[in-house]
């Protein structure tokens, strides 16, 4: 009824990339999405002494109940240590408590910054955008006082820009030293962004994307070629692990079983159904 | 500085002559929109995405008709999408001048074709914010100060286009925002639990729907249950909204549907799912089968209670039972 690991979807992978990075024993600030299903895979797997802060004011559900469709989701408030509102979990990130804030974007620029406002010329086309994004939702209070943040996307090459059309979450601004806290912002600003191509990083001094790791079938070239700007190279580019049989099993069968979120190989779904 | 609904010397004032006393506040509905809410106003949005959003006051508030509202909300999903698809297929009949607000989308259910056809068409006036940005206003609103100091939007193209102030903190001398109280003529909250006088009780996240009961000038409150007052005072410390900060109470059962309620009911997301997709021929200019869902489910309907009734019982319960099994692993 399992399919062996050597099948997966660039999603399953993307997911487990998420999982794999986060730290045990930390405190992460899950946005919606992806990050919820790391989050959980990670607790499943390699880091059950992680403790989930969801912006609607949930901290540290069980997480026992599935996946929850939402951050205000009643599964995250379900065995919660503490359950206030979104006032009350957004304090906790400006007074330190979140060691990482876990969000997704639309598109990300060089130093981190990333877009989920709107396309299009801004500020000239912002009361009529060529396509106009959800907005900020807690995106933006995450990216500026979570000590770090993690983000996670699919790897296109129109994502990645060198130019946003809206910085809606700040990462390093403009990349020069001590941006961030001359702006105002706390925290250390981006830490890592996975990808379903690569992992990368930041360099220390230029704030300037680099590439550190390489999903499996992927190469650094591949990963440049789907950027649209120049990634540093970090001088020890290694293979990322594949999925593990484990890791897989725990998504498919426990953590998605129905597939809403994570995307199954065809030929695994079809395999599932017996 | 320009202010949307009340300034704050004006809901001081409002507080100041209301009466506040603790009396019966039950009425239907219509009677609780007829009287509290006029064209042109300020409203709240209550909930967060599809989590307790005050669907049946939407909805009545569609029957009714209105005209240039402004809604304030931290992130909206259906509440915005039945407000917004009856300005976009009959604008004379209902219209919306401006939202303030940081997010409107549905998370794992996916954009909103509702709002991309308004924004993108330049029908809204919009004032992006993040979440704790629009959390912070109501709360200063409820704290009866003018703004409050947060850290975002530091950074961010946000600030360009918002009434957010940085300045430099007096004490530190780095950088801080001051986000602007906001003081909504009126808010719109569905709760679990209230009674008659409008003490209410909320399961799971409280959202920001305490800070918009404070912060507004009048507040309508629909629950799945009223209960008598000795009953729900036995725990004073789980009341979330004062009976003084609310103006109407409407027992409303399925009042959030088919967004969620804890213990209550989780998301139908069929119906979801089927609304966005009528709506996605708006983008194709093709009004009519969001038209027709409107006069089958809204228009078409006398009260909320008739909504409901169009659900199968079936799937009516199979959404309390979802909701049930929230819990099961902690019994």
């Amino acid at each position: 009824m399992i399919i062996a690991g050597t099948e997966y979807t660039p999603q399953e992978m993307l997911v487990i990339a998420g999982s794999r990075v986060l730290e045990n024993g930390k405190v992460v600030f899950v946005g919606t999405g992806l990050p919820m299903i790391a989050t959980l895979l990670a607790r499943k797997t390699h880091a059950p002494g992680i403790t989930a802060v969801f912006e609607a004011g949930a901290v540290d559900p069980a997480l026992e109940s599935g996946l929850p469709f939402s951050v205000g989701d009643s599964r995250t408030s379900s065995g919660a240590s503490y359950v206030r509102g979104l006032n009350s979990a957004f304090e906790m990130t400006q007074r330190g408590f979140c060691d990482f804030g876990f969000v997704g974007g639309a598109e990300i620029d060089p130093f981190g910054n990333l877009n989920s406002t709107m396309m299009g010329k801004f500020p000239e086309d912002y009361m009529k955008p060529a396509t106009r994004l959800p907005g900020s939702g807690g995106a933006s209070d995450m990216a500026s006082s979570c000590e770090r943040t993690i983000l996670i996307m699919p790897h296109e090459r129109r994502r990645f820009n060198k130019k946003l059309n809206y910085i809606t979450s700040p990462g390093y601004l403009d990349g020069s030293p001590g941006a961030r806290k001359k702006a105002g912002l706390l925290g250390k600003g981006p830490y890592r962004v996975i990808t379903t191509k690569a992992i990368l990083g930041f360099d220390d001094k230029t704030h300037r994307m680099k590439l550190l790791q390489t999903m499996p079938g992927e190469t650094a070239a591949s990963v440049q070629a789907a950027t649209g700007f120049e990634l540093l190279m970090d001088p020890n580019i290694t293979a990322f692990d594949p999925p593990t049989e484990t890791e897989l099993r725990m998504i498919r069968e426990v953590i998605d079983p129905l597939g809403f979120f994570v995307k199954k190989p065809q030929k695994a779904q079809v395999l599932y159904q017996f | 500085m320009f202010w949307t609904g009340l300034t704050p010397d004006e809901a001081r004032a409002a507080l100041v002559d209301k009466d506040k006393s603790r009396r019966d506040k039950r009425c239907t509905l219509k009677e609780a929109v007829d009287a509290f809410i006029k064209d042109g106003d300020n409203v709240a949005i209550g909930g967060f995405v599809n989590i307790r959003q005050p669907i049946a006051t939407c909805h009545e508030m569609i029957r009714h008709g209105f005209k240039d509202m402004t809604f304030s909300f931290q992130s909206s999903g259906m509440a915005m999408d039945y407000l917004g698809g009856a300005m976009a297929i009959a604008p004379d009949h209902f219209s919306i001048r401006r939202i303030e607000f940081a997010y409107w989308a549905h998370e794992s259910f996916g954009l909103s074709p509702v709002f991309r056809y308004l924004a993108e068409r330049g029908k809204l006036e919009l004032e992006d914010w993040s979440n704790y940005n629009m959390s912070a206003r109501f709360k200063a609103g409820a704290m009866g100060v003018p703004f409050l100091p947060t850290r975002g939007p530091l950074g961010s193209d946000i600030l360009e286009k918002c009434r957010a102030k940085v300045m430099e903190c007096p004490f530190t001398g780095t950088p801080i925002v001051l986000v602007p109280a906001s003081h909504p003529n009126v808010a719109i909250l569905h709760v679990q639990t209230a009674d008659q006088y409008g003490n209410c009780i909320i399961r799971g996240t409280e959202a920001t729907c305490p800070e918009m009961a404070m912060a507004a000038a009048h507040t309508i409150v629909t629950c799945e249950q009223i209960v008598p007052h000795e009953l729900l005072t036995r725990k004073p410390r789980d009341i979330a909204i004062p009976f003084f900060a609310v103006d109407a109470v409407v027992q409303v059962p399925f009042g959030a549907y088919p967004t969620s309620c804890r213990r209550h009911y989780y998301f139908n997301k069929e119906h979801i799912a089927s609304f966005h997709a009528l709506a996605k021929h708006l983008t194709m200019e093709d009004k009519k089968p969001l038209t027709a869902y409107y006069d089958d489910y809204i228009w078409g309907v006398q009260d909320f209670g008739e909504f409901i009734d169009t659900f199968p019982v079936r799937k009516i319960l199979e959404e309390y039972h979802s909701e049930m099994r929230n819990f099961e692993k902690l019994m």
